[in-house]
């Protein structure tokens, strides 16, 4: 659903909506046309809707100059916003979407999804930790691959260890600590922040909900909200109150806002996942993936695109960008990192991690979940 | 009244309309049905189903929170409207009369501060209002405790932040309402033996209303609007209406429930404003017609 | 004169650098009807801004009604103030604009009202206008409305700053008739500012000719057409002629001639010489209405010119000639009565002759 907005991306995709919401009278024809990406005519050309860090021109423009092919970038603000649009026929429009994983597998169901032959990927996958090699599940519909992981990290606290020690965040407790109130930082990032919380509540939200537990997902958003200092959309503003301890933890967000930071020096900085609770793991692993579109081309270029993408050097690439810093699935790119790299991206504890993680998924009752954390937040 | 009313059959009047009509028809009316439209549809699986039901509308106005939410847009939307005309007022007075030269400097430098992209100025604010933030260091510096004012993530940084890109509006239309006061008239009233305070209540407070009147009703469509305020200053502590919509259409992907709510808003907006101009407009006509 | 309602002494005013008054005086007497004239930036409507306390002079004493004014707003002297674009408060209704300096003086309402019901007789407005606004005046009801207001709280002093610069040459005419009669009604003095010399001789009792910030001349209308002290009020009057001649003087007495035209040296008699000549440019003012011309041989006293007929245009009750003299920069200006006499031919060759001790002697 909705994820992080970093870096210098509110700022264009702020502005965009701003604009957008002035003008009400036009705001559901506006989100309706969304605006497509106009297609340049080179010899050949690719519409790839992506989120920030794949439009890098350092992974870009090698590969358009190799395939003399151009690539136009529409950037996702928000992953089920973006699937919205592809879905309501501007799939016809693009070749690729790199987003969210579970709404790279959605397109399988969706029926514009051109799958990938898991084959024709052997090499690729070979390159890959063998967590991601095929049949890899997250990413199967009906039997057949439908993207391939290209992104992924987890999330769980993110805490500044000069203020609280990694072992008070062994669970989300201290967001409903009174010790904590006015001290946490929950990130606007739509389904995010929920997750985390739910688990916290024991209620798995990954499964589908009855009214009870989603009752109860209400009783723990709202004691959430009542200890919450702030709900934070920019990423930059979160970390800022991060660093100078006016927020004691980032939650709903993870390794996305930790490794920039780490990797500048400040690696007091960490996300963890707390413990299993009551046999229920608390992390959450996200991953993003890239996906080939059926608009009927059946381009060779986008498919040269998909593997390109996930390459080692241009995983390294997609790795490290300016905004974020994240893990990528491919197990060669391992050795190009420098250490400082490694550290900042927390390398050492990432199976850790996978272990004590669910992955992320789209909920059964999001909406229903995303209704109640409008109806807390507007009743605060 | 020198205004002739002029028959509907006038092919020279509406020629000369048809162009503007067409133009607001294509740009305001056909997306404000389109909007309507979408309202009576649902989303299943994050693809909009044409249904043609009340569904949307039903959890509407079965939901309080959301009536919540535009009753706290439409009130943060008027208390900045107030509050920006009373900061305004006195800065586009001086501008027209105290500071007349360096009326055009200032002038500039308030055109580079409207234009500095909004969002930067939003975001600098934080800086300013934050615990440890510009704000509290000059308190801290002239005396009081440290950290005394606790202003960032508040509905009262939301205001803040609101007046700060808005209240620019009504500065330029009362500036430009003041500017428009031909001086004899003051001085016919300071003839005619009025202080300078009777003057400005008698004379350039009723003539600067036109400014005062279009630059409220800006700032009034504009707080409705307010997005990136209540967002990045309020920090989810002043949930406001465009939040909301958007929440509706990008989170949860249900443009009939965004679209459904887009219209409540304006038509919060529309009713306000037709009561602002029928208590107006009435006010005049008991005064016995426009001059 | 007795005690003057206004008595302002060496007035200076400084804009920056500018000077734009050079020390002006003048005295207006009670119910005495002055016109300040002159051309625009002559610092007549700056002397107005002064004695309405709109300005503060630079130097200078300015008394109304024996006080001094110095530091005394506008809103605190006996003085109302007409001004060029009437000032009417758009906002207002006729009946507001008019009641204000009452309701400033915190009147009371039905006084108030008795008051501007009267003013509105006064000035020939229908009851009925009360109730409208100035956009809805026209421009004849629009001044009517600013004098009932400036007059209504009954000022020593009217103040009137080119009221009438904007109205048609008609209802020009009409409202200065109606302006004259009014002032002879209620007593006030009146200052009017105008650079129509002849508007200011029909209405004003006296008349203060200004120019480059100093007074010419002040005097009765007759005094400044009959005895203008120079050209430039002389000029100022309206079309007449100028014969540039040679002046001998012995004590008061002066005799003048001329080489341009065919006559004798004549002495002028006292009355028809400037009080304000100098030596700098000489010159008979010759009104067109006392030449004549003439065929065979003058009478003798008169100067005689030649010249040819440039133009002529028939004004209905006279005829106006415009003879091309050689030696004279301009065509001489001559008024005959009646409509066409002889010659009637652009062109034609023509003697014209008048009477010089008739003249009235001036310089620059």
């Amino acid at each position: 659903m909705t994820k992080r907005i970093a870096g210098n991306g509110p700022v264009m995709g702020e502005l965009n909506r701003r604009t957008m919401l002035k003008g009400m009278g036009g705001l559901g024809i506006a989100a309706a046309a969304g605006g497509f990406p106009q297609g340049a005519f080179a010899s050949e050309s690719l519409n790839y809707m992506c989120w920030e860090g794949y439009n890098a021109p350092s992974i870009l423009e090698p590969f358009q100059k190799r395939n003399d092919a151009t690539v136009s970038i529409d950037l996702i603000t928000d992953s089920a916003g973006g699937f919205a649009k592809l879905a309501a026929g501007a799939y016809r429009e693009f070749d690729l979407v790199s987003s969210d994983s579970p709404w790279i597998q959605r397109m399988g169901p969706a029926g514009f999804c051109r799958f990938i032959d898991d084959n024709d990927f052997a090499k690729q996958y070979s390159d890959f930790y063998p967590q991601f090699r095929a049949p890899f599940e997250p990413l199967q519909f009906d039997g057949k691959a439908t993207g391939l992981p290209t992104r992924w990290g987890w999330v769980g606290p993110t805490v500044n260890t000069k203020f609280d020690k990694l072992e008070t965040w062994s669970s989300y407790a201290p967001v409903f600590d009174a010790a904590y109130k006015d001290k946490i930082c929950l990130l606007d990032w739509g389904d995010w922040p929920i997750m985390p919380l739910v688990l916290y509540a024991g209620i798995n939200p990954y499964e589908e909900l009855d009214q009870a537990a989603l009752d109860e997902v209400r009783t723990v958003l709202r004691a959430a909200f009542k200890n919450t200092r702030a709900i934070v959309g920019d990423l930059a503003v979160a970390q800022k109150g991060l660093l100078d301890g006016s927020f004691r933890a980032l939650i709903g967000g993870g390794t996305y806002c930790t490794s920039s930071l780490r990797l500048k020096g400040h690696d007091y900085i960490q996300s963890i996942v707390p413990d299993p609770k009551d046999g229920l793991k608390q992390g959450i692993i996200w991953m993003e993936a890239t996906g080939l579109i059926d608009n009927g081309k059946d381009s060779k270029v986008a498919a040269d695109f998909l593997k390109y993408i996930v390459s080692p050097a241009v995983a390294k690439e997609l790795a490290i960008t300016d905004a974020t810093c994240n893990l990528v699935p491919n197990q060669k790119a391992e050795a190009l990192f420098s250490d400082a790299e490694k550290s900042a991206l927390q390398m050492d504890y990432m199976w850790t991690a996978w272990d004590n993680s669910q992955f992320h998924t789209v909920a059964p009752n999001i909406d229903d979940m995303l209704a109640i954390w409008q109806e807390e937040l507007a009743a605060r | 009244m020198k205004i002739e009313r002029k028959s509907w059959t006038d092919p020279v009047l509406i020629g000369s309309v048809t162009p503007l009509a067409a133009v607001m028809l294509f740009f305001f009316v056909i997306p404000l049905v389109m909007t309507t439209v979408l309202t009576f549809q649902t989303t299943q699986y994050y693809r909009l189903a044409w249904t043609w039901d009340l569904t949307i509308w039903t959890e509407i106005f079965s939901k309080p929170h959301y009536w919540t939410i535009m009753l706290r847009t439409v009130s943060m939307a008027l208390i900045c409207v107030v509050l920006s005309v009373l900061i305004a007022y006195p800065c586009a007075y001086a501008l027209a009369t105290r500071l007349k030269t360096y009326s055009t400097q200032i002038q500039i430098l308030i055109i580079f501060a409207f234009l500095t992209d909004a969002v930067l100025k939003t975001f600098g604010w934080i800086l300013v209002l934050d615990n440890n933030g510009v704000l509290n260091w000059l308190l801290a510096k002239v005396g009081f405790p440290p950290e005394t004012l606790n202003l960032l993530y508040t509905p009262t940084a939301t205001m803040i932040g609101m007046l700060y890109n808005l209240a620019v509006y009504p500065m330029f239309t009362i500036y430009l309402s003041l500017m428009r006061i031909d001086r004899d008239l003051i001085l016919a009233s300071y003839d005619a033996g009025a202080s300078r305070l009777r003057t400005f209540f008698e004379v350039t407070l009723p003539l600067s209303k036109p400014g005062l009147y279009s630059g409220a009703v800006l700032v009034f469509v504009l707080s409705l609007g307010a997005f990136l305020e209540p967002r990045v200053l309020g920090g989810g502590t002043s949930p406001m209406a465009s939040e909301l919509i958007r929440q509706s259409f990008e989170t949860r992907v249900n443009w009939p429930l965004g679209a459904a709510l887009t219209i409540v808003l304006i038509v919060i907006g529309a009713l306000t404003l037709a009561a602002f101009g029928f208590f107006t407009l009435r006010r005049k006509a008991t005064k016995g017609g426009a001059a | 004169m007795p005690t003057p309602i206004i008595d302002a002494v060496d007035i200076v005013k400084d804009y920056g650098a500018n000077r734009a008054l050079h020390g002006v005086s003048l005295q207006v007497g009670a119910g005495e009807f002055v016109a300040l004239v002159g051309p625009s930036g002559c610092g007549k409507t700056t002397l107005l801004k002064i004695l309405a306390g709109f300005e503060d002079p630079t130097d200078g004493g300015l008394k109304i009604q024996g006080k001094d004014m110095r530091g005394v707003p506008a809103a605190a002297r006996p003085t109302r103030m007409v001004f060029q674009k009437l000032a009417l408060f758009p906002h207002k209704s006729v009946a507001d604009n008019i009641g204000f300096p009452l309701k400033l003086q915190k009147v009371d309402a039905p006084t108030v009202k008795e008051r501007v019901r009267a003013m509105l007789d006064l000035m020939h407005l229908k009851p009925e206008y009360l109730d409208r606004f100035p956009a809805q005046l026209s421009g004849g009801e629009q001044q009517r409305v600013a004098l009932a207001r400036a007059l209504v709280s009954q000022p020593s002093v009217l103040l009137l700053d080119e009221p009438m610069s904007a109205l048609d040459a008609k209802l020009k005419k009409s409202l200065q008739a109606e302006l004259k009669k009014l002032h002879r009604e209620i007593g006030t003095s009146f200052v009017l500012v105008t650079h129509d010399l002849e508007e200011a001789m029909m209405l004003a009792d006296r008349i203060c000719v200004m120019r480059g910030g100093n007074v010419v001349q002040i005097g009765t209308p007759t005094d400044i057409y009959y005895r203008p002290a120079n050209m430039f009020v002389a000029g100022f009057i309206g079309e007449t002629n100028f014969l540039p001649v040679d002046v001998a003087r012995k004590g008061d007495a002066a005799t003048v001639s001329s080489p341009l035209v065919e006559g004798q040296p004549t002495d002028m008699p006292a009355d028809h010489i400037s009080p304000d000549l100098t030596d700098k440019g000489p010159a008979l003012l010759v009104r067109p209405e006392t030449i004549r011309f003439v065929t065979g041989d003058p009478e003798p006293g008169l100067w005689v010119l030649n010249g040819m007929v440039d133009e002529f245009f028939i004004k209905g009750s006279s005829t106006q000639y415009r003879i091309r003299v050689s030696g004279l920069d301009a065509p001489l200006v001559m008024d005959l009565p009646g409509s066409i006499v002889l010659p009637a031919e652009v062109g034609q060759a023509v003697r014209v002759a008048f009477d010089p001790s008739r003249a009235f002697l001036l310089s620059e």
